[in-house]
């Protein structure tokens, strides 16, 4: 950390805090004390950031460049390989695989959750007292569940043989008695489930911050609208949703950010499997570092998942600099 | 939804008086029975699952497994839970998940209520570097984090003990409690701090005796949700924790397998209820605060 070089401007700050749009600050008469106050007041936090966060990524990335394995954990012996590591992931099918799956996954999960959550929001604004309270316990119910207990709950509905679902499924009669259908044995039907699971838990949060927003519109603006004889899909889609774009456009970019990194749902659903066709790069990274103990494989993938999610992500940080957010 | 009763009453109380009828400020969007429809169908599906897990959990274990379900336990019983609490190692496990998340949070927020301080009532060089440096790591997948720990645990020995787990759990919360501390900090007026000066109040006294008093309210909503992904936290201690006797209660509820049969759904749905049921009441109680405080945090789960 670079505070030490950091706080001994604080004098020419009151220029600095001059920008437009900010409050500016009154010249402050620092003593040496509150001159160096924001570096006692960081050292602490910066110390253990610094050892837990830092250190370790500097670590992971030197890792990456060794063969680091299981005999490494005891003997601690490991010589360095240069790039091996990396050039033996790209060339690897299961890295493209996997790849494509997390970007594909991810993008299924952004556009269902979202679509799902835009909509209930939009319904809630159409409900009764009663009811919009009925929708909002059950948001909260399937939003506070941990996703440990969640995911346990998903594999004991979709269990083959007594599961709830797949008895609903027979009832239908359209797919026959699939009594014994094992979700989790099949590819498209396992990521099914689990797409199920993301977004049951997804969506709460997108319906209860975009309902939030909605109740927010000046409805005299909707009003003249209707006055003025728009349909109601058409005052929905060119008005309400631009009203909402900034509230939708945070919402997506944290669901990005959330469903690329979708671990635990996966892991407990199905491990991978079935022949790792179900295996995101996370969940990769933790077979190949943990199950198998190429610690320095895993170590690799993640420096190169960890550069994918920077590049997306880079976009909402740089955005929110942009917006003159007070950073 | 008060508004439309009271607007239509008045209407109607002025049109019985023979008034002219008053005009309801505002009007309203028709009301179609039809989302109500769509929301009760939402609702039956969305809770389905919550349903489910309780309904399965007060059943006895004959009645779990039927091929024709029962849509209600025809015997309800508390036998799951007693064998989840009596039979399992619920109680150590319960311990250990209390005694790693508090360290855990506490430390993290003592921590962060000092840097928070700094980065949002003072301006120095390097401090919106320091901002973007918090608000990345947040944004790093879980992986990352786990390999290069477990290594470095690995070598300090510290697998397998709580402390070392505290210290994980203590990255993983410290930046996004320092993100959001700050965003309640913003919210004081700096007049404040200025009649401190005024009065000749040092930097150390006008944070103890002003700031930090004020942003008790951030710190407490602050540690909740910082508590709650600490509880909730499975991968690192699964990856950490080699014993049962060092188990979280995520891992307990993984797991679950009673002593007397193999996976036993019934009762690991009531070990799911018992370890889901505090954090959705938790949920419950301060769902208006729910959505600001998200928005707020804004970055971590």
């Amino acid at each position: 950390m670079t505070i030490a070089s950091t706080a001994t401007s604080v004098a020419g700050e009151g220029v600095a805090a001059a920008r437009p749009g900010r409050r500016p600050r009154p010249p402050r008469r620092y003593t040496p004390q509150a001159r160096y106050a924001p570096l006692w007041l960081l050292t602490p936090a910066g110390i253990v950031i610094a050892a837990l966060i830092v250190a370790p990524i500097v670590f992971l990335v030197f890792t990456s460049f060794t063969d680091f394995n299981q005999r490494t954990l005891f003997t601690g012996e490991f010589s360095f390989v240069g790039l091996d590591q990396y050039t033996k992931t790209i060339a690897s099918p299961q890295f493209w695989w996997s790849t494509l799956l997390t970007l594909g996954f991810t993008a299924a999960l952004v556009i269902g959750s979202l679509v799902i959550g835009v909509g209930v929001a939009e319904l809630m604004t159409r409900l009764g007292t009663v009811m919009r309270y009925v929708v909002t316990i059950v948001l909260i119910f399937a939003w506070g569940m941990p996703n440990v207990a969640s995911s346990q709950v998903w594999n004991w509905l979709f269990q083959p043989g007594y599961g709830v679902i797949n008895w609903m499924l027979t009832q239908l009669r359209i797919f026959g008695d699939v009594t014994n259908l094992s979700w989790a044995n099949n590819t498209f039907l396992a990521l099914l489930c689990i797409w199920m699971l993301v977004v049951w838990q997804a969506v709460p949060f997108i319906a209860l911050t975009t309902y939030a927003a909605q109740t927010q519109i000046d409805t005299s603006m909707l009003e003249a609208a209707r006055i003025d004889g728009a349909s109601e899909p058409r005052i929905y889609f060119t008005l309400v949703l631009n009203y909402l774009k900034p509230t939708i456009l945070l919402v997506t970019v944290l669901s990005i950010i959330w469903d690329f990194n979708v671990f635990n749902q996966i892991w407990l659903v199905t491990q991978g499997g079935p022949n790792n066709t179900t295996a995101t790069l996370g969940i990769w990274t933790y077979l190949t570092a943990f199950n198998t103990f190429k610690i320095g494989t895993g170590a690799a993938i993640s420096v190169i998942t960890t550069i994918m999610l920077m590049i997306i992500s880079g976009f909402y940080i740089r955005s929110l600099l942009r917006s003159g957010e007070d950073l | 939804m008060s508004t439309i009763t009271t607007a239509s009453s008045s209407s109607t109380a002025a049109a019985t008086a023979g008034a002219p009828p008053v005009r309801p400020r505002r009007r309203r969007r028709p009301r179609h029975g039809w989302a109500t429809a769509i929301a009760i169908v939402f609702s039956v599906i969305w809770i389905f699952p919550v349903y489910w897990m309780v309904n399965t959990a007060f059943k006895p274990r004959p009645e779990v497994m039927t091929t024709t379900p029962h849509f209600l336990p025809l015997n309800p019983t508390f036998d799951n839970f007693i064998v989840a609490i009596t039979q399992t190692s619920f109680l150590t496990n319960l311990q250990n998940s209390i005694i790693v998340v508090v360290s855990a949070v506490v430390f993290a927020l003592a921590l962060s209520l000092f840097a928070s301080a700094a980065l949002s009532r003072f301006r120095f060089r390097g401090r919106r570097a320091i901002m973007v440096l918090i608000l990345a790591v947040q944004m790093l997948p879980g992986t990352a984090l786990l390999i290069p720990q477990f290594l470095i645990f690995n070598n300090l020995g510290l697998l397998n003990s709580f402390f070392g787990l505290s210290l994980a759990y203590v990255a993983a919360v410290l930046p996004f409690a320092i993100w959001t501390l700050r965003g309640f900090f913003i919210t004081i007026p700096v007049e404040l701090e200025e009649a401190a000066m005024m009065d000749g109040a040092g930097t150390w006294r006008i944070l103890r005796s002003i700031l930090f008093p004020l942003v008790v309210p951030g710190v407490i909503s602050t540690s909740i949700f910082a508590f709650i992904s600490a509880w909730n936290e499975y991968i690192l201690a699964y990856t950490f924790m080699k014993e049962q006797a060092m188990y979280t209660l995520p891992i307990w509820l993984v797991s679950f397998s009673s002593p007397v049969t193999g996976t036993d759904y019934g009762g690991q749905m009531a070990a799911s209820v018992l370890f889901a049921l505090p954090v959705v009441v938790f949920f419950l109680i301060i769902q208006r605060h729910l959505v600001a405080g998200m928005s707020a945090g804004a970055v971590k789960g």
